[in-house]
């Protein structure tokens, strides 16, 4: 431990000897007397110097927790010598909070394991790493102060909340595989599809005897078979519009959370792409583990400020499957994730605009100029929006705080009247 | 805010004495002593308490002009004059000490508060013992200068030491 010295000791024993020499100066006993009681402090502040020599061990209740969840610490300490007053800080990160306090003073006793508690209010998403504790120990009059690092460091991963979604974005079209997915083309399945006259080859049970009486030859049923999808989560990253408290990354975020945790459930394969300053992709895969993987890489997604021009050219080809749905998540700002979309349609795949709006989040100015430049603004971001819509896209707006179910439901209907056309 | 009026407080207690002692020089005394108060207030403020050894030390210069213009007669209130600018200094450090509040801290205050007590306590002894002992006839020799000189050399030793430290 590092050991610091009270100012005032030196000041004590300044005033003591300046005090007994101008005592025996001038021959008065009243200023040896004055410098006494200073000199005594200085000869107990000498005594009390003991290093406490604190230990301390740092535990999480648990590794992982939710948004808005409380996650227990516990900080054990150990003194051999003990401490008048310990003072405990556990540094946090803006996205945690300590409700009971944070630093908190305790006492300790010679050789006593003294387990000091604490709990952490998680309040955003993140991964972080607690620990090490900084201690500060000090004598009883406080002449002497030790300080320390204690205690090794803990991971604790915060998810977001996902939001319960019931309404899934059907993909144009689907893989091979087996899925929940009804797929538009035609083979063994559930789904009824159509008749078609029988071909030597089909199976006597796909006879529609009904439809055969009927016409006097053989007709058999056609159906939808159930595969899956694949899903690409496209994440624009190079801007972050934000407040105080939520932003644009921060929805993004929520959404691909959301997204993910449906698609998976699903049976479907669901890779991500962030694309920003700093570029980082997950292969498309399924299950709880990819569940996993997709929201611990979405914790570590920043905003990277880069001046590089970056196209959809940089990603391995493997992350963009042939005949994946790519739903895009952009607050629509930067002109390379906007010019890297349209390229993803131009070259045919499946794309959604999911707009995170930024427009609640930026007030415009009090002046004349202000106000024309913020107008301007939103009729840049209105013809940026309709020539995605002249490209086929869907581009959804969604606001902080709306539902996501409703941003699918739009992108649905969208669909339903607008059929997109291979470019 | 409580501690550091009482270290205000005493601080004042000590200038006023000092003042009452000798009217004539009240306004000198009382000077020092304010510009002692406001290097106090600043400490108390700002948090420097590296100036705080020299507002202690104004306090003091304005008691030995009261005492050295007043006479030779032996001022019995010495000691509590010693104990009262100690007791300044420990409260108005204590404050600092508790100037953010950290939890958990109210039920260590007893004990600062108790260490405190113990230590004016002791300072005043240590001056009453002081004084006490100057009232001894002991006559003025060589050895007690002697004695003098080690122990003023003896504490600028421990300064130096504690500052090297």
């Amino acid at each position: 431990m590092t050991r610091f010295d009270s100012p005032r000791l030196v000041q004590y024993g300044g005033l003591a000897a300046v005090g007994l020499l101008a005592g025996l100066v001038l021959g008065r006993v009243e200023l040896v007397a004055l410098a006494a009681p200073f000199a005594l402090a200085c000869v107990a502040g000498a005594a009390f110097a003991r290093d406490p020599e604190i230990t301390a061990q740092l535990e999480l209740g648990r590794e992982r927790a939710l948004e808005g969840e409380d996650v227990p610490v516990t900080i054990t300490l150990l003194s051999p010598v003990g401490a008048g007053r310990v003072d405990v800080y556990l540094p946090l990160q803006g996205e945690l909070r300590a409700p009971g306090g944070n630093p908190r003073a305790v006492r300790l006793t010679p050789d006593e394991v003294y387990p000091l508690e604490l709990t952490l209010h998680c309040e955003r998403w993140g991964a972080f790493r607690l620990g090490p504790a900084l201690v500060r120990a000090r004598d009883r009059l406080a002449f002497h102060s030790w300080e320390a690092a204690v205690g090794a460091g803990q991971p604790l991963r915060v998810y977001p909340n996902a939001e319960t979604l019931h309404t899934i974005l059907a993909p144009l079209e689907t893989q091979v595989f087996v899925g929940n997915q009804v797929s538009r083309a035609r083979g063994d399945g559930i789904e009824f599809a159509d008749l078609r006259e029988w071909a030597p080859g089909d199976r006597v049970k796909s006879i529609n005897w009904r439809a055969s009486a009927r016409r006097g030859v053989l007709w058999v049923n056609q159906q939808h078979p159930e595969r899956n999808t694949d899903v690409v989560l496209f994440l624009d990253t190079f801007t972050d519009v934000k407040t105080s408290e939520r932003g644009s990354l921060d929805a993004t975020v929520r959404a691909a959370t959301s997204l993910a945790h449906l698609y998976l459930q699903r049976k479907d394969r669901v890779g991500v792409v962030s694309f920003g300053g700093f570029l980082s992709w997950l292969l498309p895969a399924s299950g709880t583990q990819q569940l996993y993987r997709i929201v611990d890489s979405l914790l570590q997604m920043e905003i990277v400020l880069s001046f590089a021009t970056k196209g959809i050219d940089v990603l391995p080809p493997r992350t963009l499957p042939a005949k994946a749905l790519v739903l895009a998540i952009t607050p629509l700002l930067d002109a390379r994730s906007a010019a890297a979309l349209l390229d993803l349609r131009a070259r045919g795949f499946d794309l959604v605009v999911i707009e995170v709006s930024p427009v609640p989040f930026v007030k415009p100015g009090g002046d004349e100029l202000s106000q024309l430049a913020y107008r301007l603004w939103r009729l840049s971001r209105e013809s940026l929006r309709l020539r995605y819509e002249q490209a086929g896209v869907p581009v959804v707006e969604w606001q902080d705080g709306e539902p996501l179910e409703v941003v699918l439901e739009e992108v649905t209907a969208y669909r339903r009247y607008a059929r997109p056309v291979r470019v | 805010m409580t501690l550091a009026l009482l270290s205000g407080l005493a601080y004042a207690g000590v200038v006023a004495y000092a003042a009452s002692r000798e009217p004539t020089l009240a306004p000198v005394i009382a000077t020092l002593g304010a510009f002692g108060a406001v290097l106090l207030v600043f400490v108390l403020v700002r948090g420097h308490d590296d100036l705080l050894g020299w507002a202690l030390a104004l306090g003091g210069i304005a008691y030995t002009v009261a005492l050295v213009v007043h006479g030779t007669h032996v001022d019995e209130a010495a000691p509590l004059i010693g104990g009262g600018l100690l007791l300044c200094g420990e409260l108005a450090t204590w404050s600092l000490d508790e100037r953010w509040s950290i939890a958990g801290a109210r039920g260590l205050l007893a004990a600062r508060a108790g260490a405190v007590a113990v230590l004016a306590l002791a300072g005043l002894a240590a001056a009453a013992l002081v004084v006490s002992l100057a009232a001894v006839p002991a006559g003025n020799g060589l050895v007690w200068t002697l004695f003098g000189s080690a122990a003023a050399v003896l504490v600028v030793a421990v300064a130096a030491l504690l500052s090297r430290r």
